[in-house]
């Protein structure tokens, strides 16, 4: 996809869209299209799943943590833990949520006007952003009743992209968030929360940026493609 | 949202200095105000922001610091900071700032630096360029002080039993047993004037068919030795053993108008108190009766050093005891010898040059020793002297005083020699200095008499300063000696980086160390005419005569303070992991605390290495 055609299906789905929120949402989205990506605001995002069918499963955390101007304000990142319907079940091993630390967590309702009012004007990113996105998508749709698409940077694509360029075939396991980021000298980080992941991937994207030249004269619609 | 969650942040601060001394909602404070950045190699240089300057912790990668005429000041990796020099001076940055490998940062804001700073002395003290400051404020934190433990004042009781000098005998024995002592502090008009004791009772009461009537004046112990309260126990116990007494009064030295007594402390005392291995070690040396005994009395040197390193004395005493320990020995084989050889034909002083001399002797320490004898020498006198003389150098090898392989020795007849001899000998070094020859010679100008008379000792050291103070061509000499080695820079992950920007796996700490630092302090000494040799002791006399300015002695002594501990702890640590005993550190398991301390301490000795060379080469 062309960043040209990217544009255009943004301003299509804005025309489109009957929701007012969702409407705002694809708004504030248009005229970052254009910019550097050192300039445009970014939210790096990861979710913690109860397993990967965005139909059955449920989102258990989202953290968010926002790129400005090039750099991370800490200060600015944050993480949200969701109510889930019945039991966590068999991925609470996998994630180190116990359902009673649930207690602090808010309805899924809260959680996405809350994902929203964050992330509009701010173009997210994400490690393999489609699953991601499609989670909240689903819960968008059940919750307003609206169809959306949610443009996101995927730092795994963009690292599949350049190893392609140097590489026929890729490694079994060479894209993910951990090796991404040992190939760019980046810090092993221990604890896997939604938070440290976005922190990760964050992180990761300033990488990548760096990799490609600095991003001055990168927009962000070329890394959407 | 809940802040423990940005675990990867609040983790890295947590274990890097001085984040690591602040509370743990601080660290969370902190970790929520940094912003990351990422830095390519390929970008070169860091852009400075002049309106927002920060505090730029590395978490990964590495950058190099130069100074605007390209003089390289740092280079820093993980867990290291850069541009903190303008937070605190308000400054422009000037330095300039390579990246050499892709980093990750954490960047500070001013207004939280600024507000650690306020919050957290020791925060403010890590970044505040008085680098000696932050040392002794380190040093006091950390090391247990044993100047503070071992003073005698910490085993004297806290209120002195005393007696007036015309009370009677009876009242002193009823105060004696309800209190439960064995001696009595005696005063008159306050002043001391004696002590009195169970011994004193039976000896000069009972004994003498005396009865209680009489006054305690009659019975005491008059004009008792005494010691200060500022005295180390160590010290005590040595006054104790040397004149055969269980009873020490204790004066305060503040007081000079009138003798004071503030307490007293009895050899069980201190005993009980101390285990006191050393003074029990100085005890049994001068107990022995052949060298077979001493060999095997000094076997207990190294536990004892290895005890000190590990109840963190601080390196000055430990050189002070391990000194002090060698020259009971070596009194000892002198005093042995003397017994099979007969009366020395004429006065001599047994001299200890270099380490011994100035006591900081460490492990392994070699001998470096002369002899002084006080005329030209018939040939009965040198027969005497070289069976004397070889004997206790043998006898101090075996103890584990290995022979000096410069053979500076007193068994070497070209180190025995009459005063007028030494005198001459010394003249030549320091009117005629020959770079060389002063190389070799400058252990010699840290003397000092270890047995016999101090008049004759006190003759030559005078003569000796007297030509050496204010002697511009020999200080100058000495001076350029000592720039040949320089301190390196600082540390560069697991290495030494030297200020040439090379890297080198390991510090010699007494050669780049505590070596140059004894130069220095060697150099001013004698261009001042000091008598002191030990190192401590000449900056403390430098700083008191104005030639050294108060806040430059201090960071010279706290920066000999530091690497000397470090040597030793490092020696310790080698000691413990079965490794071999050098003065060689490789930092590969230094904290980021002790590398900032130890880069501080290289600095101080550079700078006042500068300010030497300034002082006596300016006309060279």
């Amino acid at each position: 996809m062309g960043a040209w055609l990217i544009n255009a299906t943004l301003k299509w789905r804005t025309l489109k869209c009957n929701h007012s929120l969702f409407k705002d949402y694809y708004q504030s989205l248009i005229p970052l299209m254009r910019l550097p990506v050192t300039q445009a605001p970014l939210m790096a995002m990861d979710l913690e799943m109860t397993g990967l069918d965005p139909l059955k499963d449920q989102i258990l955390s989202i953290g968010l943590v926002p790129i400005v101007n090039g750099v991370i304000p800490l200060d600015g990142a944050q993480q949200k833990l969701v109510q889930i319907r019945g039991s966590v079940g068999q991925s609470a091993t996998i994630h180190g949520i116990l359902d009673n630390h649930l207690a602090e967590a808010v309805t899924i309702e809260e959680a996405m006007a809350w994902f929203v009012a964050q992330t509009r004007g701010h173009v997210l990113v994400a490690h393999h952003s489609p699953l991601d996105c499609r989670f909240l998508q689903q819960d968008i749709l059940s919750i307003y009743r609206q169809a959306i698409v949610l443009p996101a940077i995927d730092t795994l694509v963009l690292e599949k992209n350049r190893l392609l360029r140097e590489h026929s075939v890729l490694k079994e396991g060479s894209l993910r968030l951990g090796a991404c980021r040992e190939r760019y000298g980046l810090p092993i980080y221990g604890a896997h929360s939604a938070l440290t992941d976005a922190l990760a991937c964050a992180e990761l994207l300033l990488a990548q940026v760096a990799a490609m030249g600095g991003g001055a004269d990168i927009s962000v619609a070329d890394l959407l493609s | 949202m809940n802040a423990s969650e940005l675990q990867p942040v609040v983790q890295f601060l947590s274990s890097t200095a001085p984040f690591d001394t602040l509370p743990d909602e601080t660290i969370v404070r902190c970790a929520k105000s940094v912003t990351v950045g990422y830095y390519s190699k390929a970008s070169g240089f860091v852009k400075f922001d002049a309106d927002a300057p920060k505090l730029y912790l590395v978490r990964s990668g590495a950058f190099e610091v130069r100074d605007p005429e390209g003089v390289l000041v740092d280079r820093v990796a993980e867990g290291e900071f850069f541009g903190f020099s303008t937070l605190l001076s308000g400054e422009k940055v000037v330095n300039r700032v390579a990246i050499l490998e892709d980093s990750l940062v954490y960047h500070l804001p001013q207004a939280l630096f600024d507000q650690l700073r306020s919050e957290s002395r020791h925060f403010d003290k890590f970044f505040t360029r008085a680098f000696a400051k932050r040392l002794r404020h380190e040093a006091r934190f950390k090391a247990k002080d044993l100047t503070t433990t071992s003073r005698i004042s910490t085993l004297m009781s806290s209120s002195p039993i005393m007696i007036d000098a015309h009370a009677s005998v009876t009242q002193a024995a009823l105060l004696m047993r309800n209190s439960r002592v064995s001696s009595l502090l005696v005063t008159d008009n306050r002043k001391l004037v004696g002590i009195l004791t169970d011994k004193d009772l039976r000896n000069r009461v009972l004994a003498a068919g005396l009865d209680g009537r009489i006054a305690v004046h009659q019975a005491m112990t008059t004009s008792p030795i005494s010691i200060s309260s500022n005295a180390l126990i160590f010290e005590a116990m040595l006054l104790m053993s040397e004149h055969n007494i269980h009873h020490l009064p204790i004066i305060d030295e503040q007081n000079t108008e009138e003798v004071k007594a503030i307490g007293m402390v009895t050899s069980t005392d201190i005993l009980r108190g101390q285990g006191s291995q050393p003074l029990l070690l100085i005890g049994e040396i001068e107990r022995q009766r052949d060298l077979a005994s001493l060999i095997s009395v000094s076997k207990q040197i190294p536990l004892l050093l290895q005890n000190l390193i590990s109840a963190d004395a601080r390196a000055e005493e430990i050189g002070r005891v391990l000194t002090s320990v060698t020259d009971a020995l070596t009194r000892r084989l002198i005093v042995l010898n003397q017994q099979i050889l007969g009366e020395a034909p004429m006065a001599f002083c047994w001299l200890a040059f270099g380490s011994q001399g100035r006591q900081d002797q460490a492990a392994c320490s070699d001998q470096d020793n002369g002899l002084l004898v006080a005329e030209e020498m018939d040939d009965y006198a040198k027969g005497y002297f070289d069976a004397l003389t070889h004997a206790v150098c043998a006898g101090l090898d075996q103890c584990g005083y290995a022979f000096c392989p410069g053979n500076i020795m007193a068994q070497n007849p070209q180190w025995r020699m009459s005063l007028k001899a030494w005198q001459q000998v010394f003249e030549k070094w320091v009117v005629t200095p020959e770079p060389k020859a002063l190389m070799h010679a400058s252990i010699f100008f840290d003397m000092r008499s270890v047995f016999g008379p101090q008049s004759l000792f006190d003759a030559l050291q005078d003569k000796v300063l007297a030509q050496t103070k204010d002697n511009d061509i020999f200080l100058a000499g000495m001076t350029g000696n000592s720039l040949i080695e320089s301190p390196p820079l600082g540390f560069f992950r697991k290495f030494v980086l030297e200020r040439d920007g090379s890297e080198v796996k390991g510090i010699d700490l007494k050669h780049k160390g505590n070596a140059l630092i004894n130069d220095i302090a060697r150099v001013y000494a004698l261009s001042a005419g000091i008598k002191e040799v030990n190192t401590a002791k000449r900056i403390r006399a430098l700083m008191d005569a104005n030639i050294l300015n108060r806040k430059d002695a201090l960071n010279l002594a706290d920066a000999h303070e530091f690497i000397a501990h470090m040597r030793l702890s490092n020696q310790g640590y080698q000691h413990t992991q079965g490794l071999k005993i050098s003065n060689y550190l490789l930092p590969g398991h230094l904290s980021s605390l002790v590398r900032h301390q130890l880069r501080d301490a290289f600095k101080v000795v550079h700078d006042a290495q500068s300010g030497m060379k300034m002082k006596f080469m300016r006309s060279f």
